[in-house]
């Protein structure tokens, strides 16, 4: 004990440090990293020795192009639509007394705990065919008017949305309790517009959270898997779901590897931008 | 309202907004909860008598209750295992000034943000390998590598907050590192560690992607039998399963909340 210490004197010892860090460190190389990478190797190396040849065929390939097209139409409409209601909601939060907003905080974090597969079966029992809605709708139509809205493009996004409002709604908020309300204040003294100083200084001060509140909502979607699965038609796959299409259908191990990189190369960039913008510690905020 | 900008904006439609969202967010997980104690033969709101019938169904099923109990047996051995590999390094990151001390907190806090079906398909890549497919033990390991972000991310900010002067004076006072840790770090994080430990629990309770990759016929988790039973069957026991799930999720978000009430206000 007490090892001659270098810096301040509460700082353990790099050995002591190394052997603290050492079983989580394994544990995570062994079966996170590793399995990463055998994920890469098989990718690039089928029975005939390696070869770029699953990513040749991949980007050759009609089914692969097409859900890489559906993907990003579904990301980023369910992300505009998110940012559309999440920024009237994000305001809402802002301008209640600190007290209330915690208490609305809680409202919009509650689903984030919520299970995926829960929140699903809702929707579906909620804008079904059968669902809530569609009953009310007939009600008041007299029995002619019925939307589909589930299991198809529109349900998909539907549930996107119910999963990505929180994280947006924070994002925002976020950017929008740092600014200064004197500023605010000032403006409608000199006699600015509502309407002015929404486009002039409110909008333009919150695109720090908007931008990282759009990043985050990207990478959430670009990979959901069970959200097309459940609530999509056959037309609405996405990457995650030709990972598993590709796994188990067609046990091709080697398209399925190249397309998980794919679309880990996809998140990876998305995560470079999030955290251009925010910093390593932003990162870690905004997913927790 | 003091301080609170007011934006100039059109309140009233705001606030419509606002609340449609509330709602949109809250409702649809709250509408299963009655319609699990209505008639089994159908998913109908309002639910037209009260039973417990779904309930009677999802209990005398042992493929619904088997898989609830390998889903807990998961989830509680998830959180012990992450509990005690994450702590230790969260407390060597902060108190030491290691080299590539960066690099290990980003390796620690990737699973996040990797896709889940990306290390789902790597793991079941390496599983059939060593020979850890369709075994509780490959679950949990699979489970800790998304658990251990979350720890990290609580028990860090824990010991940003907890005093150092604290485990400086125990160590002029001649006391042994081993007991500060257990005597001094370790009381100080009690709050962190629990939401900690609840997260790591909700996310293996809640886990399907992987689980779904990496489990079989004899390890079947609950959220795993719940997928291929709203894909497949869309029974109503679901509604049942939903408010199981809901309710052991909103308690332990309450417990959350009500843990990390006390830092905010001491920060």
């Amino acid at each position: 004990m007490a090892a001659p210490q270098m810096s301040s004197s509460s700082d353990l010892n790099p050995k002591a440090a190394a052997l603290l860090l050492a079983p989580l460190t394994i544990v995570m190389l062994l079966v996170f990293v590793y399995p990463l990478l055998t994920t890469a190797w098989t990718s690039i190396h089928p029975d005939t020795g390696l070869s770029l040849a699953a990513y040749v065929e991949l980007f050759h390939s009609t089914l692969f192009l097409k859900t890489l097209r559906t993907t990003f139409e579904i990301s980023i409409s369910g992300t505009l639509v998110s940012l559309l209601i999440g920024f009237p909601v994000a305001m809402h939060l802002t301008v209640q007394p600190p007290r209330r907003r915690t208490g609305y905080l809680i409202l919009v974090m509650l689903p984030f705990w919520t299970s995926i597969l829960v929140k699903s079966f809702a929707l579906t029992v909620v804008f079904g065919n059968q669902g809530l809605v569609n009953q009310f709708l007939g009600l008041v139509s007299g029995g002619t008017l019925n939307i589909p809205m589930m299991f198809n493009r529109t349900g998909v996004i539907i549930g996107m949305i119910n999963f990505l409002l929180p994280f947006m709604i924070l994002s925002i908020l976020g950017s929008l309790l740092a600014q200064d309300a004197m500023l605010i204040r000032a403006a409608e003294t000199m006699g600015a517009g509502s309407f002015r100083i929404f486009w002039r200084i409110i909008l333009p001060l919150s695109m720090p959270g908007v931008v990282a509140g759009v990043l985050i909502n990207m990478t959430l979607s670009i990979g959901m898997y069970i959200t097309p699965a459940l609530l999509g038609g056959r037309q609405d796959m996405m990457v995650a779901n030709l990972v598993d299409f590709y796994t188990r259908q067609t046990l091709d191990w080697t398209a399925a590897s190249a397309t998980a990189m794919v679309l880990f190369a996809i998140s990876a960039c998305l995560v470079a931008m999030l955290g251009r913008i925010r910093g390593a510690q932003g990162l870690s905020g905004a997913a927790a | 309202m003091t301080g609170a900008p007011s934006f100039g904006i059109d309140r009233r439609g705001v606030s419509v907004v606002a609340w449609s969202c509330y709602l949109f967010l809250l409702l649809p997980s709250l509408i299963v909860i009655p319609i699990s104690f209505g008639n089994p033969g159908e998913i109908q709101f309002p639910p037209r008598q009260f039973s417990l019938a779904l309930y009677r169904q999802f209990f005398s099923d042992p493929a619904w209750w088997g898989s609830l109990l390998e889903s807990l047996g998961v989830a509680l051995a998830t959180t012990i295992a992450s509990l005690c590999l994450a702590v230790p390094a969260a407390y060597a990151l902060s108190r030491s000034r290691l080299a590539g001390r960066a690099l290990l907190r980003g390796l620690f806090m990737m699973p996040m943000l990797v896709p889940v079906v990306v290390l789902g398909l790597g793991l079941y890549l390496q599983y059939s390998d060593w020979g850890l497919l369709d075994t509780s033990a490959g679950l949990v390991l699979a489970h800790v590598t998304l658990a251990v972000p979350f720890i990290m991310v609580s028990v860090m900010s824990g010991l940003a907050h907890a005093d150092v002067a604290l485990e400086t004076v125990a160590l002029i006072m001649g006391a042994s590192r081993l007991r500060i840790f257990f005597r001094v770090v370790l009381p100080q994080l009690s709050s962190a560690i629990a939401v900690g430990a609840l997260f790591a629990f909700l996310t293996s309770l809640d886990e399907v992607v992987v689980a779904y990759f990496v489990t079989g016929t004899s390890t079947m988790t609950l959220p795993v039998k719940m997928y291929s039973a709203i894909r497949w069957e869309l029974s109503p026991v679901i509604a049942a399963v939903s408010t199981l799930l809901t309710v052991v999720s909103l308690s332990i978000a309450l417990g959350i909340i009500a843990l990390q009430r006390p830092t905010e206000a001491n920060s």
